[in-house]
């Protein structure tokens, strides 16, 4: 039969490293390389470095949500002691361009506002002092006259909005910055031949990750070689040269951008290029290095990292058997006032829309609508966290209007383990799975059928309890198509299709193995996961391995880490380094040896003639003679000094979207697979939750290290608690964000974590990556929201409580209740 | 966030801060333990030109028992009351609360005095002191005068106290043996200000509910006791039908503030919720 | 404004310093004492990764002002390991991965401090609490937990083998 996916060949593996047991490293769970000397207090983050010289930048941030500057007076500001400058928007504009934009055509948007202002905490003016305290003395001094605009708050309205309330006028005449619809396969036919259409409207709610390190920057600019040197935390430094260098009017390589270990990203740091431009700016402006990092304010409130924020009107075609037949849905998300990334999000859901279930056609209408809010940015997810919980909420609105158990309505549709490689209706594939596996080892972990009883008999006692299960994707390893491949196709923009990870190695002559990474470390295990790779593929002892991070100028193609790329992607680069280094180890060893190189192998850090016992050479001996007795080898290039080599490795496996977008190719193909289930009691005269049990099982291919991977569980479960019961930014109808605190934007504390939490995983090898090795940096976050709603669901079907919205804070869900009590007593 | 800059001033003698605070030229602070003004400074929500730190005046640390009271000096950390065998045994229901106060790194600067100062209309101390029908010692250059917990909340970060002075101590009588009480309250985490907070303590006496005190936080511009409801209560049954009526007529009566997703009939439900269980606990307590 | 003279002791070294009375404890630890083991995530005193360790108790140094530290002693995470190597507790977070991106982590690591200088042999339920004055947002703490936990447990063994030898 003729499918829409014909065109979308799936390209043969690259895979060198099979996945197999017995390996001597990958597998561990080693201690992290990187603790030592973050556990000293050495870890050196960004507001730990200074430079001879340097001064201090602060804002003067917008009070209001949309209004014209009529005008900026800096004269009692500047005159300050101890002030250095104060800058408008337009001084910044005359050494600074726009911020870059993945949106095409893009949305404009400066460091520093010009003309206008477009949410709260934007800012107006900067100002740069010795030091940060006088620099905000000055900053109140600044003074702003207004023309205060209608501020769009609510997404219908926003979409609705004319005249004065646009944001962009000059640029575009709605504030619908996108509209675009697809088609993936036979959508209307599927829903024209269905048994059953679920309805339902859903509405996720603004957050974001709020590492607990904000994002700063400190910026150099050499006048003599018109280049910038910035140290700074993003996760993307590699890249950022080339993003960048337009709005600061220099070539890439004249900025040389050096990574500080970040206090944690969970996508806010992916490229913070605004704060580098706008710093790198004041440095040019002042003549003096600068430093800015955002206070925790000016990090809830203009750090551009805010997450999806979203309605949904979605339909599931269901067959009065079960069998899902389509699924589509209209989805207008809030990305605030600005459109950096475009509809990124959204590419990146494509990636495993239809969830780990068998849907034949997917259809979609996606408007990106601009509000008086700070923009949106990535958030652990990426999207994806939305989609999952979507399709969890049609599967158990399904089972509940069909009168279905929600488990084995889930069981019934599933992939089948010998259904892979498995191309959903939007052209990704999913490399390898055993959802069935996953799910029987989180109902056994669990003890679902004796929670199920349990909870039935203390419903029956009055109790609110309820179980809630997900079966959920985690798509890992991004392909950058997804940044433009929902954007108009007449306009498709930057079409990046290079997502690369690279590495450099060389022994010293002590034996020693240096290696430089070319992505940063932000809360991952870089150090830890190469030392183990590197241990297992060349045999050199762990603790013989050393450490460095490149700068942007140094360093080598990277993305970083981000979009659950990291392990998988250095292992690649890893094992690429490893046979070109092994090559060179085994062509000077065999020669000390005096054997053919054929006739040598690798064993415990020496090279070995192989079946004999005591002819070897260390790494340390050949690294030696390598390195200082040049006439012990023969003439020839090939015996040039030194063991040294860098290693790129490209995305594994990913195609070209379709031209006409009939598919969007395979850009997000190494998924793991979820399972989370959980019990939940509800207090419902107060709304509050308490989770009773929860387990959480994974599938992230092959597992480098337990522990690290466990850590990252963890943490994004705790991520996605926080979602479901707790994290809401509030804007007002002012369009005043209302809660840009710790003490109001409730993120979990210890206590709010569950007390018994156990953690599974499977191990269902990728064919296409190195090892196998999945990622799973993403998981919990992907998890949790789905079976936390199921569950407490579950524990109110006595009250027939629906939930289509998260968060569910306590006094959301005491509103349900009481509105459920209400509607029971007529 | 850095504060505005401020003169400093750190005496060693109440007199000397009795003086400052006497001096209205220069708008002053006292900086006690700093964990509610100290965020306000960094956010520059409040900037006083003059800094009066009092954490070097000598003797006022105390936790003492007098006659029939215990006193609580202006300095007493939350820390140290918490864990004080003292207020233990006579008022558990302080310790009890004070797992809902805050976190350690906090409760080991900030004091009960700066707290009730501070007047936080959704802060628990507020609550506690008016159930436990406790007397402030306010104290200014020409003298000290005392005021019940119950007239000391005016409103929102407001108290009866002047410019020039200065709370003191705080005397919470011991109550009478045989009072029950109970506390309740609900926040997004633990450790958050509350959205709610109830407590009560009443005796039981001939199976009649006897000397019944009632107060609430988090539903006013201040906390306050439930006057109306304690007058029902008293010489009532101590069963949860009266509970549920009591907490039904109280949730009617008070008049949260609504404010953007918290609203007022959110906050009166949480009322309706507490109230019983916090009624009895206490009657469970007296039985005990 | 005037600048005031303070004496302190900080990791068992005398510091004196003339600081302006608006400067937060934690901005002189990190950028006076140049101690930057000490983080600063909020400045208003909730997410505890700048709990700095004075006169025994773990306090908040965003809501302390320098000059109110004058002849206190204080102890961050720079003063916990030894020429012997990490402090147990350092070596129970390094063990039980207890740490990630580790900004959060000499803050919890101070919390722990205090908790098991009173408490040497706390439940999980204890733990929760005395480090639930601590946001971190990478772990979802229970490995902070086991973390402490385990030090525990080192630390009291530490203790009786120190009993057990000879004078």
């Amino acid at each position: 039969m003729k499918s829409h996916l014909d065109t979308n060949v799936i390209p043969p593996s690259r895979q060198r490293e099979a996945p197999r047991a017995g390996l001597t490293w990958i597998g561990q769970s080693i201690k992290r390389v990187e603790d030592p000397r973050i556990l000293t207090g050495n870890g050196g983050y960004i507001d730990d470095f200074k430079v001879p010289g340097m001064a201090h930048a602060a804002m003067v941030s917008s009070p209001h949500a949309h209004a014209r500057i009529v005008s900026i007076d800096t004269s009692r500001a500047k005159a300050l002691p101890g002030v250095i400058g104060v800058y408008t928007g337009e001084d910044l504009a005359s050494v600074v361009d726009p911020c870059p934009s993945f949106a095409s055509p893009p949305i404009p948007q400066t460091a520093i506002a010009v003309g206008k202002v477009r949410h709260v905490g934007e800012v107006v003016a900067a100002v740069v002092a010795e030091d940060r305290y006088i620099a905000e003395d000055a900053a109140e001094l600044v003074e702003v006259e207004w023309e205060v605009l209608p501020a769009n708050v609510d997404i219908e309205a926003s979409a609705a909005a004319t005249g004065d309330a646009l944001l962009h006028p000059d640029d575009r005449e709605s504030n619908v910055a996108l509209d675009e619809s697809f088609n993936f396969g036979p959508v209307e036919e599927d829903f024209a031949a269905a048994d059953h259409i679920i309805k339902r409207r859903l509405r996720w709610h603004r957050s974001s990750a709020q590492a607990i390190e904000t994002c700063g920057v400190v910026a150099q600019f050499d006048p003599y070689k018109g280049g910038y040197t910035i140290h700074c935390n993003s996760n993307f430094y590699n890249f950022i040269p080339f993003v960048i260098g337009g709005s600061l009017r220099v070539s890439p390589g004249e900025m040389r951008i050096v990574p500080k270990l970040a206090g944690g990203s969970f996508g806010s740091k992916v490229f913070s290029h605004k704060i580098i431009i706008l710093t790198a700016g004041l440095a040019r402006l002042a003549g003096v290095p600068v430093k800015y990092i955002e206070d925790r304010l000016e990090h809830f409130t203009n750090s551009d990292s805010h997450g999806s924020d979203r309605l949904y009107d979605a339909e599931l075609a269901v067959d009065k058997d079960g069998t899902f037949k389509s699924l589509r849905f209209t989805v207008l998300d809030d990305y605030g006032a600005y459109l950096q990334f475009g509809v990124g999000t959204h590419g990146n859901a494509m990636a495993q829309v239809t969830g780990p279930y068998t849907i034949g056609s997917f259809g979609m209408r996606v408007k990106a609508v601009l509000t008086n809010k700070c923009q949106q940015g990535p958030y652990r997810g990426f999207g994806s966290e939305v989609t999952n919980w979507l399709m969890e909420r049609m599967v158990d609105a399904a089972a509940n209007e069909l009168g279905q158990d929600p488990l084995a309505l889930r069981e019934q549709n599933m992939i089948k383990p010998d259904a892979f490689p498995y191309m959903i209706p939007t052209g990704n594939i999913y490399d390898s799975g055993n959802f069935q596996k996953v799910l029987a080892e989180a109902k056994q972990m669990f003890d679902l059928d004796g929670w199920r009883e349990k909870a039935k008999k203390m419903r029956a006692e009055g109790r609110c309890v309820g179980v809630g299960v997900a079966t959920c994707m985690e798509r890992s390893v991004y392909g950058p198509t997804e940044w433009w491949s929902l954007n108009n196709k007449e306009t498709p923009g930057f079409t990046l299709t290079s997502t690369p990870e690279s590495i450099s190695v060389h022994f010293d002559p002590s034996g020693k193995l240096f290696v430089t990474l070319h992505s940063p470390m932000v809360g991952n295990s870089p150090e830890t996961v190469v030392t183990q790779i590197l241990a297992e593929r060349l045999t050199v002892a762990p603790e013989d391995i050393v450490f460095n991070y490149s700068d942007s100028q140094s360093g080598f193609n990277g993305v970083g880490p981000q979009g659950s790329r990291f392990t998988a992607m250095i292992a690649g680069a890893c094992v690429s380094a490893s046979i070109k280094l092994e090559e060179r180890l085994k062509r000077f060893g065999a020669h000390m040896l005096q054997r053919r190189p054929e006739d040598v192998e690798l064993r415990n850090g020496m090279v070995a003639v192989k079946g004999l016992k005591d002819q070897e050479k260390s790494f340390g001996e050949i690294a030696l003679t390598s390195s200082f007795f040049r006439l012990s080898f023969p003439d020839g290039e090939e015996f040039d000094s030194g063991l040294e080599t860098t290693a790129v490795y490209d995305h594994p496996l990913s195609t070209d979207p379709d031209e006409d977008r009939k598919h969007l190719g395979i850009f997000y193909p190494i998924v793991g697979h979820i399972c989370h289930i959980v019990a939940v009691e509800v207090d419902p005269g107060t709304g509050k939750v308490e989770m009773l049990d929860y387990a959480a099982v994974h599938d992230n291919g092959t597992i480098v290290n337990p522990r690290t991977l466990a850590g990252q569980v963890w943490g994004g479960t705790a991520n996605g608690i926080g979602t479901t019961l707790s994290e809401q930014f509030h804007y007002n109808s002012d369009g005043q964000f209302t809660n840009p605190n710790f003490a109001e934007f409730a993120m979990p504390t210890a206590n709010e974590m569950p007390r018994n939490f156990k953690l599974g995983h499977v191990e269902t090898p990728s064919p296409f990556t190195e090892y196998g090795i999945k990622g799973g940096g993403e998981g919990g976050r992907l998890g949790a929201p789905s079976a936390l709603t199921s569950a407490i669901e579950d524990a109110l079907s006595d009250h027939g409580v629906k939930i289509t919205s998260l968060p569910v804070t306590p006094p959301v869900l005491r509103g349900l209740i009481r509105d459920a009590e209400q509607m029971a007593a007529g | 966030m850095k504060p505005s800059a401020f003169d400093y001033e750190c005496p060693t003698d109440l007199n000397a801060v009795l003086a400052m605070l006497g001096d209205t030229e220069t708008e002053t602070s006292i900086l006690a333990g700093g964990q509610s003004l100290v965020p306000m400074m960094n956010y520059r929500l409040a900037a006083p030109e003059r800094l009066v730190d009092i954490n070097r005046l000598p003797d006022l640390d105390y936790i003492r028992e007098d006659a029939g009271f215990v006193a609580i000096g202006a300095l007493a950390r939350h820390g140290e009351i918490k864990a004080s065998e003292l207020v233990g045994r006579h008022f558990p229901m302080m310790s009890e609360a004070y797992d809902w106060i805050a976190h350690a790194a906090v409760r080991n600067r900030g004091t009960l005095c700066g707290n009730l100062c501070h007047a936080d209309p959704a802060s628990e101390m507020p609550a506690l002191m008016q159930v436990l029908d406790a007397t402030l010692v306010v104290a200014k250059a020409t003298g000290t005068r005392e005021v019940t917990a119950q007239d000391f909340f005016v409103g929102t970060y407001e108290t009866v106290l002047e410019s020039d002075e200065m709370l003191t101590e705080v005397r919470i009588p011991i109550p009478e043996a045989g009072t029950g009480w109970g506390f309740e309250e609900v926040a997004m985490r633990k450790g958050d200000y509350a959205w709610c907070t109830v407590v009560a303590t009443l005796r039981v006496v001939e199976g009649r509910i006897a000397a019944p005190r009632i107060a609430v936080s988090g539903v006013g511009d201040a906390a306050i006791r439930l006057g109306a409801q304690e007058e029902t209560l008293a010489g009532a049954e101590p069963t949860s039908a009266v509970f549920e009526e009591i907490a039904a007529a109280a949730a009617a009566a008070v008049n949260p503030p609504n404010v953007e997703h918290i609203s007022a009939d959110y906050r009166r439900d949480l009322l309706r919720s507490l109230l019983p269980r916090v009624l009895s606990a206490a009657a469970s307590r007296v039985a005990a | 404004m005037n600048k005031k003279a303070i004496s302190l002791t900080v990791n068992g070294r005398v510091r004196e310093a003339l600081v302006p009375p608006r400067m937060l404890l934690s901005d002189f630890i990190r950028h006076e004492l140049e101690l930057p083991g000490t983080h600063v995530g909020c400045e208003h005193g909730v997410c505890g990764s700048c709990n700095v360790v004075v006169d025994g108790k773990a306090v908040r140094s965003c809501l302390m002002f320098a000059v109110q530290a004058n002849g206190t002693e204080i102890t961050t995470v720079e003063g916990y390991d030894t020429a012997e190597g990490l402090h147990p507790i350092q070596q129970a977070f390094w063990e039980e991965h207890g740490l990630q991106c580790g900004f959060c982590t000499p803050g919890m690591l101070a919390a722990a401090k205090e908790l098991l200088a009173a408490n040497p042999d706390p439940g999980d339920d204890e733990i929760r609490e005395a480090i639930s004055g601590n946001l971190c947002r990478c772990t979802g703490y229970e490995f902070i937990i086991n973390a402490i936990r385990s030090a525990a447990k080192a630390m009291r063994e530490a203790e009786i083998q120190k009993t057990l030898q000879p004078a």
